[in-house]
């Protein structure tokens, strides 16, 4: 049942394997400039945050955020290149090959770009730093790394869908994703913001991304809630995202 | 036609674009083996047809059976079944040539023991087997043609849809692709869709020609041809005095079109009688020869569709 997503994906993994390197560069570049600008260069202004040396309290963050946008952008690139510029998707549809194979393949080469490029900046983080990962922490943080790729991979996968001029998909990652991403507890804890505002925060399957992988990560806990959070908005995501494109190409 | 011969059978199909029909109402039934060609100027509504019969556009009303499966309910069984040359090459230019026809394979289920000696044979068919580890984009229009024609016939069709195969190719190709058209149709059907006459005459035993969304003859290109036997057109070949002729023929009345190319005129009579008033008309002292001449394809397709260029 697997092998129609198999097949879309496994294009997706060739095009990724030669492009791997070279995008590299372009994928560590911003996290690890913020690393860099907020860890080193503003360190003598920074005290510890809830315990934690600044520059320890922002590494899962800048992972997290890696994997996420490199989700959401390999998804809506992707659907709108397919179907707007290449046409390809037309050539997945004359062929056995269903509706819903063609997304699910999709999604799950979102979630594998995320979870690929999110490793790779961990792995140069835990070069430069003392962050020494457990087993038991990245065991941990598994499930938010793979549930918030699943979620971004999605949301990427309806505006690929549903976006037919490219500009406005660079708006959404502008005026969207990253605001998203950054007022979600990447810089900072969620507890500073305002009481009456928190319950409300608490509630965004980015602040259940964002805070459960900072807490997974550096602590080795699993947060029940969050991870029932990400679990039913992930189930949501996917419904809607195959919901949509299946509306969408099936004029 | 005896139903289990017919490999293709439309039924009423029609697809609409708001007020605008751009198939409307199409029946026809395909016996298998043949080749079937649909021409029709810009806009008749060619690619809509096929989009319909590929399952790629849902028609708006009306169905069609594509060896036996129903394009509105049974796709998966149908797209098994058919093989797609589009209007516009869709190649992944991120993958290289042989990549883009292990692709299709895959998507057709088919394992590697299956895949690689077909595309062998495929690639040398088309005369891409040396450039076959090349980037797509980086081939010339003819070799992605030919490539999106190689792709199509991986999985060894039993109908082979093809719109405009050969648009852009040069003589050779276009030859090729006809050859292997033909050799073809011992195992499929084929359903062609192009602007060259030409190629609609070598190679199709059945046409219809359409526009605004509606068939307007059907038949073979001799029996099309013959429709047009009754416009009398003959060709007059003068020694000298063309300008004068002219408005001699441009005189009578029963003359009811006339083209000249210095002193070659070719005209058409209202009925085969006027042929000897013509003559008498002209004279022999200038006349040359008078021969019949037959009509081609491009005739009846301007005949039927007018002069008048789309918009
Ligand atoms: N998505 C669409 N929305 C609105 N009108 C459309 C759409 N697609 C096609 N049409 C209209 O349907 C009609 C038939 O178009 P079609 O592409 O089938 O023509 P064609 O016979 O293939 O022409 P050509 O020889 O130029 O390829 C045209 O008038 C076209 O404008
Ligand atoms: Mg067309």
């Amino acid at each position: 049942m697997l092998k129609g997503p198999f097949t879309v994906w496994w294009r997706d993994m060739i095009v990724l394997r030669r492009s791997f390197f070279s995008e590299l560069a372009a994928v560590v570049a911003s996290p690890l400039t913020f690393y860099l600008a907020f860890g080193f260069g503003l360190k003598g202004f920074i005290a510890n945050v809830d315990g934690v040396p600044y520059i320890l309290f922002m590494a899962p963050g800048l992972i997290t955020m890696t994997a996420v946008s490199a989700a959401f952008s390999e998804s809506a690139w992707s659907l709108w290149f397919h179907r707007r510029v290449q046409h390809t998707i037309e050539a997945y549809r004359v062929t056995p090959i269903t509706v819903y194979d063609i997304v699910i393949g999709k999604i799950i080469s979102g979630v594998t770009h995320g979870t690929v490029k999110g490793a790779a900046v961990a792995a140069i983080i835990m070069m430069l730093t003392t962050l020494h990962l457990q087993l038991a922490s990245l065991l941990a943080y598994l499930p938010y790394l793979l549930l918030g790729s699943m979620i971004f991979s999605c949301v990427g996968t309806i505006c690929g869908t549903v976006l037919n001029k490219p500009e406005t998909i660079g708006r959404v990652e502008a005026v969207v994703i990253m605001p998203l991403i950054f007022m979600s507890g990447v810089f900072f804890p969620v507890s500073s913001y305002p009481a009456a505002m928190l319950p409300f925060v608490r509630l965004l399957p980015t602040t259940a991304i964002f805070e459960g992988g900072r807490y997974a990560l550096l602590d080795g806990t699993l947060n029940a809630g969050y991870v029932a959070n990400l679990a039913i908005s992930a189930v949501a995501a996917f419904a809607g995202a195959v919901w949509v494109f299946n509306r969408r190409i099936e004029e | 036609m005896r139903v289990t011969d017919a490999s293709l059978s439309l039924r009423r199909l029609c697809k609409r674009y708001g007020d605008l029909a751009a198939v409307d109402g199409f029946s026809l039934e395909i016996r298998r083996g043949s080749i079937f060609g649909l021409l029709g100027p810009n806009g008749a509504g060619k690619t809509t047809l096929i989009r319909m019969l590929t399952t790629l556009l849902r028609p708006t009303s009306g169905d069609a059976l594509v060896e036996g499966f129903s394009v509105t309910t049974q796709g998966r069984q149908v797209r098994r079944l058919i093989g797609v040359v589009p209007q516009e090459n869709n190649l992944d230019r991120y993958l290289t040539a042989r990549e883009n026809l292990v692709l299709h394979a895959r998507m057709h289920g088919m394992a590697p023991s299956a895949y690689d000696r077909r595309i062998d044979e495929l690639l040398e068919m088309t005369g891409l087997a040396s450039r076959q580890h090349d980037f797509t984009d980086t081939y010339s229009g003819g070799m992605q043609r030919r490539l999106v024609v190689a792709r199509a016939l991986i999985h060894d069709p039993r109908i082979l849809f093809l719109d405009e195969p050969t648009t852009g190719l040069d003589p050779q190709s276009r030859r090729a692709v006809w050859d292997h058209v033909q050799s073809l149709t011992a195992q499929m059907t084929v359903f062609l869709t192009t602007h060259y006459m030409d190629e609609a005459d070598t190679l199709c035993d059945r046409i219809v020609i359409m526009d605004h969304g509606r068939a307007l003859v059907d038949g073979s290109a001799a029996e099309l041809k013959e429709r047009l036997a009754h416009a009398h057109r003959y060709e007059l070949q003068l020694k000298g005095g063309g300008d004068r002729y002219e408005a001699v023929l441009r005189g009578l009345p029963f003359v009811t079109e006339l083209k000249r190319d210095g002193d070659l005129f070719c005209v058409a009579l209202a009925g085969e009688e006027c042929l000897k008033p013509l003559l008498d008309a002209i004279g022999n002292a200038d006349l040359k020869s008078v021969s019949l001449r037959e009509p081609t394809l491009e005739d009846v397709f301007i005949e039927l569709t007018g002069r008048a260029v789309r918009e």
